[in-house]
Parts: structure tokens; sequence; C-alpha cells
């Protein structure tokens, strides 16, 4: 899991505010929570000072932002997943928006679901369900915690 | 829906798009079931002879002759087949006075016997989901090998009535194996190591915890930990893998105290971790047939004996017909290539190392894909499926009724 | 001379492959997948292999060639070794069942060594059966 501390280290940290943000450190929260690119430090990506900062940056984030990230952070590695199906049953929304079916181990039987099984691995529909988000989020991690492979993972 | 045959869950909420030769998006299929469907796109077997292709009849044929001709053939596989195909089978092994085997020769069988012949106490799998609170994972590794086995039944989904609150709170998973496993990694807190062949201290220990004594092993708070655990079980279970019964061979009876004492001080049931299929229907059907459920020669009345499983028999047998299976590939390669010597005959949707080998090769259809039937699930439950997909391909039922007719 | 070290070896099902394996056993990923050895880091530095490296495993029952990769187990196992099972690891499984019908899959004891050479294709397997 990337830190905000290792980002942060990887800007130019003179806090410009060239990209609309107070400081660089709310700069890499933003990056972290992909409401920004790396593009959008300017300094970064035109100044040759920079020019190694922005290679490790972008070789740091690079396992973020190839693999199948929602815009909530709930980052899903397919390549890794076993189609097992844990997260599916043990996740609290889709027992509660699927009692009669995925609370029970079975597949889906509504749309409510926020994890599904589909070509044989794990996908996220409806993230925005998920209790890791929103104004009353809490620190759920039913689906990191039953995955024997770590295919998913939240940053 | 349609209901994959990848293992022995017979998992029966599969969806599939078809797509031209092969499939599109599927939902709730694991890896393994996925790879399964996945093969109705991949090159299949033709008929053949000697290595020339030739017509399904004459194919047909030449295996008819082949195996009238032997005088000690081998009709091997059957866990992939149907139970409609199997009874065809064991009823051509009589006309042959032929000797019959399964995968579960080296395999679960040992393990299967004891439940088949109510030795061991067994339940359904729906019994697990519903009743189960303590499981025991031993030497098996369920995330790779029927991934869905604790997302369906065994640890993870609610029960009907009880069982109801969830994983942490009602169930506790034990597993017992060599490495950490993938399914280790989801069970840490209930994991035991142990070593290649050090089972049977590891049961003697148990049953001592169990029985309120001092055990001999090491960590000894550890294991009696674990026997009090045990014990307060309301409704326990153990899925025997491959792990214990390798480690165990033809010594399965080294379990029996454990299994007896467990159901002294509280309720358990064995559910053997079957791969193929339908390899418990094919033990079912033959046990009901025979007395055995595999390993059986027809050549004088019914004998059963180890001189009859595949890795014996090889040696002796002048022809073998394979049936949805690879054995090639599965046994050890000094005793497969003894397939290389004696006329082969092999069956099966797709090329394989047995099939390399073959003088004969017949083409067969996908069972749950291509063709229905009717099979038993791990636990035993009989479990009825229809294909998805028309295909030209021949069902292992009827491969074997026209190989019969033709002798 | 190539320092060996003996081990035995446990076979076992691994997702991936069972997956490669249901679908087509003729591919470079299928091979990729089961000709392959865990060794613990002790083992693999005693016979001076890297992850990655080919290696010979062998004994009187036959050898193969396979890649080499480190253990990612927290507790070191030196001397065990774990390999997917598959017409690879059959290479060195014994014949011998002693009259039970069941070959020792997951008691396999084997030299390794580090190895030069290409690991073996499936078709390369059933071409030496018939010999």
């Amino acid at each position: 899991m990337v830190s905000v501390m290792e980002v942060y280290q990887l800007l130019p940290k003179t806090n410009c505010k060239k990209c609309g943000y107070p400081s660089c450190m709310a700069f890499a929260v933003a990056l972290l929570g992909r409401e920004v690119k790396i593009e959008d430090c300017t300094p970064l990506v035109e100044e040759s000072k920079y020019e190694k900062k922005l290679e490790n940056l972008s070789e740091l984030l690079a396992p973020l932002l190839s693999a199948d990230a929602t815009e909530t952070g709930m980052v899903i590695h397919p390549e890794k997943c076993y189609g097992c199906g844990n997260c599916v049953v043990a996740c609290p929304v889709n027992v509660a928006n699927d009692p009669k079916g995925t609370a029970l181990g079975k597949g889906p039987t509504n749309e409510k679901a926020i994890l599904i099984v589909e070509d044989g691995v794990v996908k996220c529909v409806n993230v925005d369900e998920c209790r890791r988000f929103g104004p009353e989020k809490i620190l759920c991690n039913a689906c990191i915690a039953t995955c024997p492979s770590k295919a998913i993972e939240f940053i | 829906m349609s209901i994959c045959t990848g293992c022995s869950l017979l998992c029966d909420d599969i969806e599939v798009e078809l797509k031209g030769e092969g499939i599109g998006t599927t939902k709730n299929l694991c890896r393994k079931g996925q790879g399964h469907y996945e093969s109705l796109g991949v090159e299949r077997l033709a008929p053949s002879v000697d290595g020339a292709e030739v017509s399904l009849d004459d194919a047909i044929s030449k295996a008819a002759k082949v195996l009238s001709e032997a005088e000690k053939p081998l009709l091997f596989g059957w866990g992939n087949s149907t139970l409609e195909a199997q009874i065809v089978g064991i009823e051509l092994a009589k006309k042959l006075g032929a000797v019959i085997d399964d995968t579960s020769s080296f395999c679960q069988g040992y393990l299967m016997e004891k439940v088949l012949n109510g030795v061991y106490p067994t339940c359904t799998l729906d019994d697990v989901r519903n009743l189960a609170d303590v499981l025991i994972y031993w030497g098996s590794d369920p995330s790779s090998s029927h991934p869905r086995h604790m997302s369906r039944f065994s640890y993870f989904p609610r029960g009907d009535k009880k069982r109801q609150r969830g994983y942490e709170e009602d169930r506790t998973a034990i597993v017992v194996d060599v490495r950490v496993s993938p399914t280790v990694e989801i069970a840490k807190s209930g994991f035991f190591k142990v070593l290649p062949g050090k089972d049977p201290e590891f049961i003697d220990a148990l049953v001592t915890a169990l029985s309120g004594k001092i055990p001999k092993v090491e960590d000894k708070k550890k294991m009696l930990g674990l026997g009090t655990t045990l014990k307060k079980a309301e409704y326990g279970v153990i899925f025997p893998g491959l792990g214990l019964i390798y480690s165990l061979k033809d010594e399965i009876d080294r379990l029996d105290p454990l299994v007896a004492k467990l159901n002294e001080v509280s309720e358990y049931k064995v559910i053997p971790m079957v791969g193929h299929y339908n390899m418990r229907g094919f033990n079912q059907t033959l046990l009901d047939e025979t007395g055995y459920i595999n390993r059986v020669s027809f050549k004088d009345g019914v004998e059963h004996g180890p001189q009859f499983a595949i890795t014996e028999f090889l040696e002796e047998c002048d022809a073998v017909m394979v049936i949805g299976s690879d054995p090639a590939s599965a046994l050890p390669a000094t005793i497969a290539k003894k397939l290389a010597k004696v006329p082969t005959i092999a069956i099966d949707p797709h090329h394989n190392m047995t099939t390399e080998l073959a003088k004969v090769t017949i083409p067969s259809a996908i069972s749950g894909l291509e063709t229905g039937g009717s099979a038993l699930r791990m636990d035993g439950l009989k479990i009825e499926f229809e294909p998805v997909v028309e295909s030209g391909y021949l069902s292992d039922a009827e491969i074997l009724a026209r190989i019969k007719e033709a002798i | 001379m190539a320092r060996t070290k003996e081990v035995t070896i446990v076979t076992h099902r691994d997702i991936f492959q069972e997956q490669e394996k249901a679908k087509d056993r003729y591919t470079q990923e299928y091979q990729d997948l089961s000709a392959l050895i865990v060794l613990d880091r002790s083992d693999m530095k005693l016979i001076g292999a890297e992850d990655g490296d080919m290696v010979l495993v062998e004994n009187e029952w036959g050898s193969v060639v396979v890649k080499a990769k480190l253990s990612d187990e927290e507790d070191a196992h030196s001397g065990i070794a774990f390999m997917p099972n598959s017409p690879w690891s059959n290479q060195v499984v014994s014949g011998d069942t002693g009259g039970s019908g069941i070959p020792d899959f997951k008691k396999v004891v084997a030299k390794v060594s580090s190895a030069e050479g290409d690991v073996i294709s499936l078709k390369g397997l059933a071409e030496q059966m018939r010999v």
C-alpha cells in the first residue's frame, strides 16, 4: 500500500500552488485518491531538476494506476484473483442487499451486489455502496481478510 | 443457468454466454470452472487409429476389436463421465471379463470406502452450510482445488436457520497442512503445521488431547487448545484432502480412533475432497453393483484387491481403455509409460498425453456443456444437468454403448 | 561438480495451473505454471541457484529440468520443496507403491542441483514415454 508520505517525498515540496492545491501534501492525498494525475503538477513534469523524482513517482504509482481501480480507492488485481467468491459472500453490503443470494453462498440474485464474479475473477460494481467510503465510513475489511491471494486492496 | 462439471462441487448457478465456437462472458465461475468452460474453444480430439484419422465408426469398431481380442483388458477413468455412462461402462467391463478401476484408486479411494460403507459418518454440503460450526481442512487446500467450497458451503455463507451471524462469530476453521497454503492465509489462527509423514503422530496427539491427557508434542498448549475447540463444536466436519490421504495411504485405519473420539465428545462428519465431478458417482455405482468402490476384476465372478489398481495392473494387462482421464500425465512416469506398451484406446474431448500414446482415439462430448446427464456431488447429492450447447460429439454413454454392442 | 541438495518434494495443486490444465494443457502457460520447484532460501543458496534459474531434479526414478522459485514462506523449510502436481513432477515420483496402488506423490525424495538446459515440453514428455 502506497503511503501519502512516500508520494509527498517525490513531489517538489515547494507548495507553489500551481496545481490548485494549498500544499504538496494536499496534492499527494489527491493523487492517491485519483482526483488528479501526476501531470497536474506542472513543475514536476516540466523542470529537468525533477526528472528523477518524476521517474520514481511514476514507477511508485504504476501498480495503482494500472490496476482495476475504482474512483473510491478499491483496487482489484484480477490476475491474482482465484474466483473463489469469498469476498462476494463475506461482504456485509452484499449480505444486506442480497440476503437470499450471496448471503447464503450463491451467486448474486439481484443487481445490488457490489462484488461479483465475472469471467472467473472478481469485479467491483456499485462501489459507492461500500462501507469504507462516504461520510459515515467504517474500516470494513471483509473482502481483504477473506481473500486467499491479496487480490483486493484499498489505497 | 448451467451446471459446472469442472469439479465435484457441481456449482449450479453458472451463467454463460455462447460466442461462436467458444464462450463469451460468464458469471459465478471460479478460475478452474472458467478454464473448464473455455476448453470448449480448444482443439478437439479427432477419431484415429495408429495415428491416422479415420471415421468415428471405424474408430469405435477398432476399439471394440482391440478390447474383445484382449485377455486382460483394463477399463480406466470414469470420474469425468455421467452416472449413465458409468453404468454402461460397468456392463461393458462385465461383458469383457475386464478389470475396471478409476482415479479414486490413487486418490481418495480408501477414505471414500469408509464414507460410503458408513464407517465414517457423513452429511451433505448443505448440512455443512446450515449447521457446521467447526471445519477441519486436513491436507486439503480448497482455495486451490475447489475455490467456491468455502464461499458456497463450508465457511463464509450463512445458514438458512442457524449460523446466521457470519463466519467470524459462527464458525471456526482449522487447517492442517505442511505449508502455508492459500487456504491457511484466510484462516491463520487455526493453522497447524504438520511435516511430511507426521500425520499419524498428530492424530495420536489429538486423540490424547481430546481424552483430557497431555499429548506428546512440542507445543502442548496449542494441541490442548485444539482439543478444547473441537470438543465445544456443535457440528464439526472434516474435509480430508490428498495431503492426509497420501500421508496415510493404505493405513487409513489410523484415522479411525480420531473420528471415533470426535464423535464421542461431540458430533463430527467426514466429507472427502473429491476432485473429478463424478468420481463419487462411480464409486457409489460400482459399490452398489459389486460391493467394492474400485479395483474390480470381472474375469472370475467379482474380485477386488490392490493387484487390480491401475498402478499395478498396467504391468500385466494387454489392452487399456481410458475414458475422460489422463493417466499418462497423472501417474508416475515409470508406471505411465506402460500405457505406450499396450494397445490403448482413449476416449476424451481433448488431446492429452494419454491420447498421444493411444492406438485408437475417440472424441467425446464435454459433459455438462455438450451433453446432459447426472452425477453425484462430492457429498453424494445427485445433480442432474442439461447441455448448454449443441455439438456433434457423442456422449460417453453413447460411445460405450456402441463399443459394447460391437463386441 | 555441481552442488546438490537432497530434498523431500511435496506436490500440490495451484489454482492458476488448474485453470490452464482445464482449458488447454499444451500451452506455454501450463508449462510455466507446472515445471517449477519452490525451494527454501538456504537450499537455493547451497546449490548456487537464484530465483528463476534452471535446476535439475533427479533420483533413481527419473530426472527433469524445471525452474527454481524462491519460497515466500516465513518459516524456513530446508530439505522440503514444493512442486505443482504435473507430468513434470511425475518424472521423479516413485513407481513403487509398495502394493498399495498409491504412489508417494507427496514424499518424493530427490536431489536438486543447478542446471543448464531448457524445460522439456509436454509433447516431449510424451515422446519420452514411447521409447
